[in-house]
């Protein structure tokens, strides 16, 4: 009987350091025909050391290799930061419900993202600059801590070309940023209330960014947000992850708000 | 299937397999073992306080076992065995486990060598009131082998799969019906009680009901050791005294324990975030998964009415008082 527990060795192509506190692994694929779609995630484990998801950040299109960004928290990411190019990475995946690309042909887009939750959206900024003519314009509200943090500062030279980035650190080392937390982008710069909204960050963000939004006449079912659970299975049967009628693994993790204002709020569904 | 015949059965059942039954220990409990001597076998109206998933779904499961970097599936080493007894409640749960586990291998590797010998008892007091009358075409929505209905003088006889049939057969036992499992939605609809309390807490939510049930429960996690249809695990990884090698593996874990909901960890310095903080947020996702999500999800009740939870629980929390207080709270807010 098939196992989706099975985890696939990916050899490490490639490992370039991130920010102060992160890691992008360039990874063989697990399996022939592995392909994904932005808002995805795999399961990646070493031996000894478990299990955890990661949102896949490579680009779609990439038919060799895929990536992720691994933040150092925890005894699995600080065993994945020891690793070397040539060594194996478990995989399995990719798992979730991803966000809804489609919709966003031809229209306006908002990415709002905050710390750590850029790596799952990265392809999608990736498509964008692929295919330039694909979605209207599209706008990155990026809120970090400081410079130091910053994930991919490399790219944003090409991110520019094709989208209007703006960052902004809640706790700027320099005066090369705007300081100040991703909600107050929204005050400074003018969003098309029309766009598609895609959000990736720390619940806190949500609650704050969400209100904005909803200020500025967003609809909520054009907001898509993206969750962060505990989750062991990956297939809607462990339960920790699981909110409501709906498990974050694969009905999730991308939910849209007018979907997300159906949970009880006093359970802190975001 | 008269008396003596039914004890000739037993022996029938003895000869070559694990037999595992309801049957009083030393202490005066009833509880599941493996069946030695026929005498033993308790087939009656109490339910034994552990239930049948400790056998189909073990506490502790290993799934692979590692050596550097290689990882090797390891399914479970179990012989054939036999539930005999499986109160009508309990089948209800094993139905649902069949339904969650449909696509594990290692729940499928211990349940194709179970055969499910099921009986019409019930217990006296049970809010789940739909099993309480037995009636012949309830068993259709139910999965099992074998289905003893109770009569005056022995047991009406049900097939309910292949292998059922294959046992009957061999034990020269003519006499019964086979009945074909035809899912689990019922004729007259989803069943009843299970729409009106999902309804209730989906729909008329009393915050009161969950902040007083925080205030009493201590979190301990007992009832969901003792419910048949709570099955939440974990997994983690075990290294062995020899170097690159250990397993992977599962184990029950209860959603009242503060890593259930935890994200990033546990080294000491990372932040530890939980979407579950407070006790009445872990008993509300208790009782959410057993009336909200699984007929959501399967159409089949959450809860069997079993009444273990309540038997178990050392702040007396009364699982029929909860769908009770949930039932009122939906009739005045209606
Ligand atoms: S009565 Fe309690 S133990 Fe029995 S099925 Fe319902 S929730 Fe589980
Ligand atoms: S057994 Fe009772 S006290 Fe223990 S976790 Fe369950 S409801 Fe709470």
């Amino acid at each position: 009987m098939l196992n989706e527990y099975k985890t696939y060795n990916c050899k490490i192509l490639k490992v370039t350091p991130e920010a102060s506190d992160s890691k992008t692994f360039t990874l063989s694929l697990p399996y022939k025909g592995f392909s994904f779609e932005p808002g995805q995630y795999v399961m990646a484990s070493i031996p000894g050391f478990g299990e955890a998801i990661f949102g896949i950040a490579s680009e779609m299109n990439d038919k060799k290799s895929i990536q992720i960004t691994v933040r150092k928290v925890g005894t699995l990411t600080s065993e994945l930061h020891n690793k070397k190019k040539g060594d194996l990475i478990g995989i399995r995946g990719p798992y979730g419900r991803s966000f809804p690309i489609d919709l966003a042909k031809g229209k306006n887009v908002l990415i709002v993202v905050g710390g750590i939750g850029i790596p799952p959206l990265r392809p999608l900024i990736l498509d964008a600059l692929e295919n330039p003519k694909k979605y209207n314009k599209v706008y990155i509200f990026y809120g970090c801590r400081d410079e130091s943090t910053l994930l991919y500062a490399k790219e944003y030279p090409a991110w520019k070309n094709v989208c209007e980035l703006s960052l902004t650190l809640e706790k700027p080392l320099t005066s090369k940023y705007a300081k100040g937390l991703v909600t107050t982008l929204f005050d400074v710069k003018d969003i098309p209330a029309d766009a598609i909204a895609f959000m990736c960050g720390p619940p806190i963000m949500y609650k704050f960014v969400l209100a904005k939004m909803l200020d500025k006449g967003f609809k909520p079912e054009n907001i898509f947000i993206s969750l962060e659970r505990h989750m062991d299975c990956g297939q809607g049967v462990c339960q920790h992850c699981a909110i409501g009628t709906k498990y974050v693994c694969k009905d999730g993790p991308v939910f849209s708000y007018a979907e997300l204002m159906n949970f009880k709020s006093w359970l802190s569904p975001i | 299937m008269n008396k003596t015949k039914f004890r000739q059965f037993v022996e029938f059942l003895l000869k070559n397999n694990l037999v595992i039954v309801p049957q009083y220990n030393v202490e005066g409990y009833l509880h599941l073992a493996e069946l030695k001597n026929p005498k033993d076998l308790y087939l009656g109206t109490e339910l034994p306080l552990d239930s049948w998933k400790w056998y189909l779904i073990p506490p502790f499961q290993k799934m692979f076992d590692y050596k550097n970097d290689q990882f090797k599936e390891i399914l479970p080493k179990v012989g054939k065995q036999i539930f005999l007894g499986v109160s009508i409640l309990d089948l209800q749960a094993l139905t649902l486990l069949n339904q969650v586990f449909e696509q594990d291998p290692y729940y499928q590797e211990i349940k194709k060598k179970t055969i499910v010998i099921g009986t019409s008892h019930v217990p006296k007091e049970n809010f789940y009131k739909y099993f309480a009358k037995f009636e012949e075409d309830k068993l259709e929505h139910l999965q099992f082998d074998i289905f003893l209905a109770v009569q005056k003088n022995g047991y009406k006889i049900y097939s309910g799969s292949e292998d059922g049939q294959r046992l009957l057969d061999k034990f020269k036992y003519k006499n019964y019906q086979h009945i074909e499992y035809a899912g689990p939605i019922r004729e007259e609809g989803l069943d009843q009680q299970m729409v009106s309390v999902m309804d209730g807490m989906q729909n008329f939510h009393e915050q009161k009901i969950w902040d007083d049930l925080g205030k009493r429960c201590m979190q301990c996690g007992k009832c969901t050791i003792a419910c048949p249809v709570c099955f939440c695990f974990r997994m983690y990884d075990q290294s062995n005294l020899e170097k690159d090698s250990g397993y992977r593996s599962r184990c029950w874990d209860t959603c009242f324990y503060n890593e259930f909901t935890q994200v990033a960890g546990p080294a000491p310095a990372a932040p530890k975030h939980r979407l579950m903080n407070t006790t009445s947020q872990k008993i509300y996702f208790w009782y959410e998964h057993h009336f909200v999500r699984t007929p959501a999800s399967f159409s089949l009740p959450g809860c069997v009415g079993c009444g273990r939870c309540t038997r178990t629980c050392p702040a007396d929390i009364d699982i029929f008082q909860t769908q009770r207080d949930i039932l009122k709270a939906r009739q005045r807010k209606k």
